[in-house]
């Protein structure tokens, strides 16, 4: 359980925060705002019930709090009590945080007020506390009852932090030109401030900068895995056998970005009002907590699953079961294997929780492309300092060794085995072992793949020269390049130290911040397009450019020796299929075009293709096509078996043949350049499979056209969308 | 479709959970294989061998009831390893002119095959195929009246027109079919061309289909009958080996006839035959291009070749009332909208993510654009790095193989090639942008080139040589490691564990995933296959016996039992003293978790420091550097602040403070220790 946090956050709203800082485009609290509705967002985001916020706007025209009675209070309000900030809240938030008309305020005095919020919410809980100031620094304030809330804030052990627009940062290296002197005082007040109570103190600029940096979640670690590292049988051979207490906890987890959840409009909304914008509407109440419920016109989208069994009697072939009336079994190929509630662990083989090692193997023989996994990792069980040296021992004597480590793995009794490479790691205050699956006989496939460095021919020799292998040149070009494009120091450390580039650490996952990101974002500002992606998630997308460009020259000599040509779509088209078979002749040189030509039911005067051969005949048709008419015929005939398959077909019976005939149908038309026969065809049969005139409406077929991508050929984009459309 | 768009492609926002589903590579085509086996059931494939050991009965088999076995093995396996792939066995040749039912005999036209006998339909196997199957290849009593060879010549035409009719209707748009012909005759209608020539009209129609025809040829040494594949099988066969002698050899051979001699060997050939043949290579992206640099792309192919593969998940299986055979429920889902029930199209479908405990949403456009906002599918290389500085830990998931294809770039495999030998002679990895499918989620992976490697016995192919795309985690995905209380081992204790590790190592100290079948797996297949076929349940004890993943306890205890008791004392030993050094500064925690611990014995004074955590450099350098850096006579090259920290982490300072003495000191060290190993 994360620990519950309190942050008040206040946003200076003052007459001169309209105003537009020097090479910006939005105002100073448009432009502060973006700090602060991006840090309450990120909250937001983690749907934790404990992580509350409250925010006071400062130099609002009216004074909304507890004290306004009290002068030294005026024109301060609090816009939000501390709470969990829900859509709700961050609507209201819109309303609140604009520039008031005000120029009087006293930071000083919100804070107080801050403080007492938290005081009031947190009383002496465990809490994070966490007051955020921010502000131009051009109203006065009264420091003189600083030292108090100095003495507050530590007693509290609130974090504070006073961010300015255009304060100066010698740190960042910002100094703000002819500074007006009541900011120029306020920002030394907040400076000593903030080191009285071991708060930060800096320039807004450099925060937002920083928002384009990628906060990492951290997460608690929780052992998978709590048993002994064992080497031998502790029971039947127990004078020799090691158990070493240990705990297993992941390494690597990959975070993955929010997933989306499927919806469509409301019954009772046009679609119209929907589409045009995708805002999130204001909630009309009613509503509220109902499951399913949206409120932006929107509503979920149910699953709704239905069995069936096949039933010669059921129309269609198929009878609908109610899931109360079914069982649980296993396929055997596609025989139903039923399994009785009783004997429901009857196929788990028995096994008990542990982790054994078989043996040990050589580093350098291991090939990491085996890695079947993620990474966790094996530490000696906490408080167990025996086992910590006793796993010590194992770790550095692999670690000396160049070895590793296979072993048994079983996470739970009668859970499968799996084989793990157990790999040691030694760091100053760790040392444990790393872990990853390993792949099993059964997970290995067998694809072959001719040799890279040499071509074998047919009769046995071996080449070393060959087009598919590199010459000399484009060999040397490459070697160079690889060694021009070397990152293992292209990197800079802190100390602008030459390091290694772009490790794993400092890479950060571009969609799962893009989408949080645009998420955040759009909770905000509804009706805006979604903002730019950050640099840093695209900054490993490309070589860095340096580098590129000192190796563009041996780049330019692959490119040279190596003769890449790019294949045009449509010569691929040809190539790639009617040419994969290399020729269309069996192993002997055996005439099959004349055996064809001399068969009577497919003599050159016979251009009748049958029903049961289609295919094979409708390519021999094209093959010895000699006009457009001839392949437009064929096409034609084609078209009418198909449709006559589609006609007598009961269910979907048919409609993998159709889908089969069609893909050839459509490739030759492409590649023989007729692609008005197969548009005319196809728009003719997709009039008849809405319009029902094939035996019954088949919207299904035609859908799994659409999926299959057997569309128009050589139609605009927007052509083939209309043509999609089944309305 | 036109255009630089790939012409067959998933749907976009088909695959927003990207995973590793096999991504059709031929576009409108079903992802599946379906193989008939056509056997031959002439009178010389019935004939049994003479002269063979009678002990061995298995030995004793025809050819014909040898190929059935081989089918039998292979849908035995296939139900396994490809439950979604068909297959079928048709004996042609027979007395038996009969179609399994009237109703397929219907469909097929009216159309009849005489000596033709379709013994089971091309489709998923059921338990019933399997149960007939091993009744006829365990009992040949069954079999007789079905093996019985027909007097007549069978059309060689009629057979293969009957195998297109199969596959024409039974495996429609299957993207690979594949007809295993098993014969010993390489001449069928050797008196007339005419039916050699339909024959040689319904290869070719099989050809257009898309049906490939693998010849099992069968030899008779003793008869000094050996199979000649130009008489007929040239013409028919449609072989990947191109007749040019100087053109690259393709890897997978045309088959070489097996010899008869006995059932068994026969079977093995057979057996090995197919398991070259049994596996269609199935690439998982086709238009993902390795880009080298700017302007240099290269056409690959993406290939799955390590799997993890799983126990089937249960399914929902009817039992009729009347208690006839179970039937497997076909589950069918139907989007439904929450507000009114109605039923909900695909197109309709509006993404929206739930935040603030409500929802913000996106058209599709915007969707696609944010999905879409890193760019089209590319293995895009940022640079090179040595492979050693992949750290152990950096994975998430398996590699995907890639290999290079002529398809989109010509001259894509020689600077493919080029790469290969390169980062394999200088064991250096690519760093690449790696986005395998549109819309699918980017990440850096490691490109790592992979050796070809050969079975040292057979030379068969045993991985294939490429690169693999490796992916690594981000910051994101990288975990805390928990907090630990350290208790460094003394030399002394890993010194024993050394004598431990040097003597237990796998054979040839290397992991070979083929000599490790998945025990689960393999049993739960047991289990299910003797449900289905009701078969007595098989034996724990066999399956344990065959579950090579438990280690051999007894030659543990054999070969490493006195090194484990020497390690167990030497920790007893030595956490004794730590504990008694550290009993002021620790809290006293239970060791009974450890389940060696004995009473510490009074030993000698400790040679073991207190190991606080060492702040100087030297922790830097292992026993291992440094043993290399003393076999190379190099010890001079570290720092004295470095070399003395090695020597107080390791126990061997003496307080010299000279760089010769403490160089001498190291060396020492390192000869002291020889003498123990």
């Amino acid at each position: 359980m994360a620990q519950k946090e309190a942050t008040v956050y206040i946003v200076d709203v003052g007459r001169s925060m309209a105003e537009i800082g020097y090479g910006r485009d939005k105002s100073n609290l448009d432009w502060a705002l973006e700090y602060v509705y991006d840090k309450i967002t990120t909250t937001v985001a983690t749907g934790r019930k404990t992580a509350l916020a409250g925010i006071v706007a400062l130099r609002t025209d009216e004074a909304r709090n507890e004290y306004s009675d009290d002068e030294a209070y005026d024109h301060i309000s609090v816009v939000q009590e501390i709470v969990q900030i829900q859509m709700p809240e961050l609507r209201g938030l819109r309303h609140e945080l604009v520039v008031n008309g005000c120029d009087i305020g006293d930071a000083m005095s919100a804070l107080a007020i801050a403080v007492q919020m938290i005081s009031k919410q947190c009383r002496k809980l465990q809490y994070q506390r966490k007051i955020v100031l921010v502000t131009d620094g051009r109203a006065a304030m009264d420091a003189e009852d600083m030292s108090q809330i100095v003495k507050k804030i530590r007693e509290d052990n609130i974090e504070l932090v006073v961010l300015g627009t255009d304060f100066d940062d010698a740190d960042y290296g910002f100094k703000e030109e002819s500074k007006d002197t009541v900011k120029a005082g306020n920002e030394a007040i907040f400076k000593r401030l903030c080191d009285d109570c071991d708060g930060l103190f800096g320039t807004l600029a450099q925060a937002i900068e920083e928002l384009g940096i990628p906060r990492l979640k951290t997460t608690k670690p929780v052992p998978s895995f709590k048993g002994l590292l064992t080497l031998g049988s502790l029971e039947d051979y127990p004078d020799t056998a090691i158990g070493i207490n240990v705990e297993r906890y992941p390494k690597t987890m990959v975070a993955r970005a929010p997933t989306a959840s499927s919806f469509v409009v409301r019954a009772d909304m046009a679609a119209g009002e929907v589409t045009q914008s995708s805002a999130t509407l204001v909630e009309d109440g009613t509503e509220e907590g109902a499951i399913g419920a949206n409120t932006n016109g929107l509503t979920s989208v149910k699953n709704a699953r239905t069995y069936q069994v096949a039933d010669e009697k059921a129309p269609g072939g198929m009878k609908d079961i109610l899931q109360e009336d079914l069982s649980r079994g296993y396929e055997y190929g596609r025989t139903a294997v039923h399994i009785s509630e009783s004997d429901r662990n009857v196929t788990d083989y028995e096994t008990s929780s542990g982790l054994e090692i078989m043996g040990f193997v050589e580093k350098g023989r291991y090939e990491r492309y085996m890695d079947m996994s993620r990474a966790n990792l094996i530490v000696a069980s906490r408080a167990d300092e025996k086992a910590s040296m006793a796993l010590s021992s194992v770790v550095r004597a692999l670690y000396e060794l160049e070895s590793y480590a296979v072993a048994r793995y079983v996470a739970k009794d009668n859970k499968g085995p799996l084989l793990l490479l157990l790999v040691p790691n030694i760091e100053p205050d760790l040392e444990c072992l790393y872990d990853i699956e390993l792949p099993f006989a059964e997970d290995v496939r067998s694809y072959k793949f001719p040799p890279l460095a040499s071509v074998v021919t047919v009769s046995g020799k071996i080449l070393k020269i060959h087009r598919n292998l590199p010459s000399d040149d484009l060999m040397d070009a490459v070697s160079d390049y690889v060694d021009s494009m070397d990152l293992s120091v292209f990197g800079k450390d802190d100390e602008g130290g030459a390091t290694e580039y772009a490790p794993p650490d400092e890479t950060f996952s571009p969609m799962l911040h893009r989408i949080n990101q645009v998420i955040k974002h759009r909770a905000i500002f509804p009706d805006e397009p979604p903002p730019q992606t950050y640099e840093i998630l695209t900054r490993y997308s490309t070589p860095p450019s340096e580098l590129a460009k000192q190796s563009q020259a041996t780049l330019d000599r692959i490119i040279e020796a190596g003769d890449i040509k790019k294949v045009p779509p449509k010569a691929r088209g040809k190539r790639g299929r009617g040419g994969k078979r290399d020729q269309d002749k069996p192993l002997s040189d055996l005439d099959v075009d004349a055996l064809l030509a001399a068969d009577p039911k497919r003599s050159a005067s016979s251009k009748k293709i049958s029903d049961d051969n289609a295919i094979p005949e409708f390519k021999q048709l094209l093959n010895k096509a000699t006009s457009s008419e001839d392949i437009i015929d064929a096409i034609k005939q084609l078209g009418q078996i198909v449709k006559g398959w589609v006609d007598n077909s009961v269910g979907s019976s048919s409609d993998d043949r159709v889908i089969e005939v069609l893909g050839v149908m459509r490739r030759s038309a492409d590649e023989l350049d007729e692609s008005d026969a197969w548009n005319e065809f196809l728009r003719g049969l997709k009039t008849k499979l809405l319009g029902g005139s094939l035996g019954g409406e088949k919207r299904e077929l035609f859908a799994k056209l659409k999926w299959k991508r057997l569309g128009l050929v050589d139609a605009e984009d927007g052509e083939q969308k209309n043509f999609w459309k089944m309305g | 479709m036109s255009g630089s768009k790939p012409p067959y492609d998933r749907p976009s926002g088909e695959d927003e959970d990207d995973d590793d589903d096999e991504v059709e590579e031929t576009g409108y085509k079903t992802v599946k294989d379906a193989v008939l086996f056509a056997i031959d059931v002439s009178a010389s494939m019935l004939t049994k061998p003479t002269g063979v050991d009678p002990r061995k009965p298995d030995a004793a088999i025809s050819p014909t009831i040898a190929a059935l076995r081989c089918a039998y093995a292979l849908m035995q396996q296939r139900i396994i390893s490809n439950p979604n792939d068909m297959m079928g066995i048709l004996l042609f040749g027979t007395e038996k002119n009969q179609i399994q039912d009237a109703d397929a005999e219907a469909e097929r036209s009216g159309s009849s095959y005489p000596h033709c006998y379709l013994l089971t339909d091309l489709d998923v196997p059921a338990a019933a195929d399997v149960k007939a199957l091993r009744d006829l290849v365990e009992e040949e009593e069954e079999g007789n009246d079905l093996l019985k060879s027909s007097n007549e010549e069978v059309s060689m035409a009629n057979v293969l027109f009957y195998a297109n009719q199969i596959f024409t209707t039974k495996a429609p748009n299957f993207s690979s079919r594949r007809l295993f012909l098993v014969t010993d005759n390489d001449y069928p209608h050797k008196s007339s061309r005419d039916a050699r020539n339909s024959a040689a009209v319904r290869a070719k129609d099989l050809y257009d289909l898309g049906v490939t025809i693998e010849l099992f040829p069968i030899s008779h040494p003793d008869r000094g009958y050996q199979f000649d594949r130009s008489r007929f099988y040239n013409d028919i066969v449609y072989s990947s080996t191109p007749s040019d002698p100087e053109a690259p050899a393709p890897l997978v051979p045309d088959i070489k006839p097996a010899s008869f001699s006995d059932g068994l060997s026969l079977l093995q050939s057979l057996l090995s035959s197919v398991a070259s043949r049994s596996a269609p290579k199935r690439a998982l992206f086709s238009n993902c291009p390795l880009e080298l640099g700017p302007g240099l792309k290269i056409g690959v192919k993406g290939y799955i070749l390590f799997k993890r593969q799983e126990p089937k998940r249960t399914c929902y299986v009817y039992l009729p009332e009347d208690g006839e055979t179970p039937q497997i429920a076909v589950g069918k889902s139907e989007l439904m909208a929450d507000d009114t029930a109605r039923s909900v199209e695909k197109t309709e479908i509006r993404k929206a993510y739930k935040f603030g405990g409500e929802t913000i949403s996106f058209t599709p456009e915007e969707m696609s654009k944010i999905r879409g906002s890193f760019g089209e599918p590319i293995i895009r290389v940022i640079g090179f790095k040595p492979i050693g500085m992949l750290p152990n830990w950096a994975n998430t998931s398996k590699s995907t193989f890639i290999y290079p294809s002529e398809e989109d770039y010509v001259g894509s495999t020689r600077v493919f090639s080029a790469l290969h030998q390169k980062l394999l002679r200088d064991q250096k990895m690519g760093l690449v942008w790696y986005i395998p499918r549109r819309n699918a989620v980017p990440v850096l992976a490691a490109l790592l080139p992979g050796a070809e490697i050969l079975d040292p016995e057979t030379n068969e192919q045993l991985l294939p040589p490429g690169m693999h795309v490796h992916p690594l985690p981000f910051a994101d995905d990288i975990r805390q490691a928990p907090d630990t209380n350290l208790v460094r081992a003394p030399d002394a204790v890993t010194d024993a564990m050394r004598h431990i590790v040097q003597n237990l190592q796998l054979p040839k100290a290397v992991y070979d995933p083929r000599k490790y079948p998945n025990p689960s797996l393999q049993w739960f297949y047991k289990i299910l296959q003797a449900l289905a076929l009701e078969e007595d349940v098989p034996d724990l004890e066999q399956a344990r016996k065959a579950d090579k993943t438990i280690p051999r306890y007894r030659q543990i205890d054999k070969r490493v039992g006195k090194l484990t008791q020497d390690w167990g004392d030497v920790l007893d030993e030595e956490f004794r003293k730590w504990s008694e050094e550290n009993a002021a500064s620790i809290k006293k925690v239970s060791t009974g978790a450890s389940k060696r611990s004995q009473p510490p014995a009074n030993g000698e004074r400790s040679t073991v420091g207190t190991k606080k955590v060492k702040q100087e450099d030297g922790e830097g350098i292992t026993v291992a550097d440094m043993r290399k850096a003393h076999e190379k006579n190099l010890v001079g090259k570290y720092t004295v602040a470095q070399l003395k920290a090695f020597l107080q982490s390791n126990d061997a300072s003496t307080g010299s403070s000279k760089k010769a003495d403490i160089v001498d000191d190291v060396t020492r060290f390192f000869e002291s220790r020889m003498n123990i190993e």
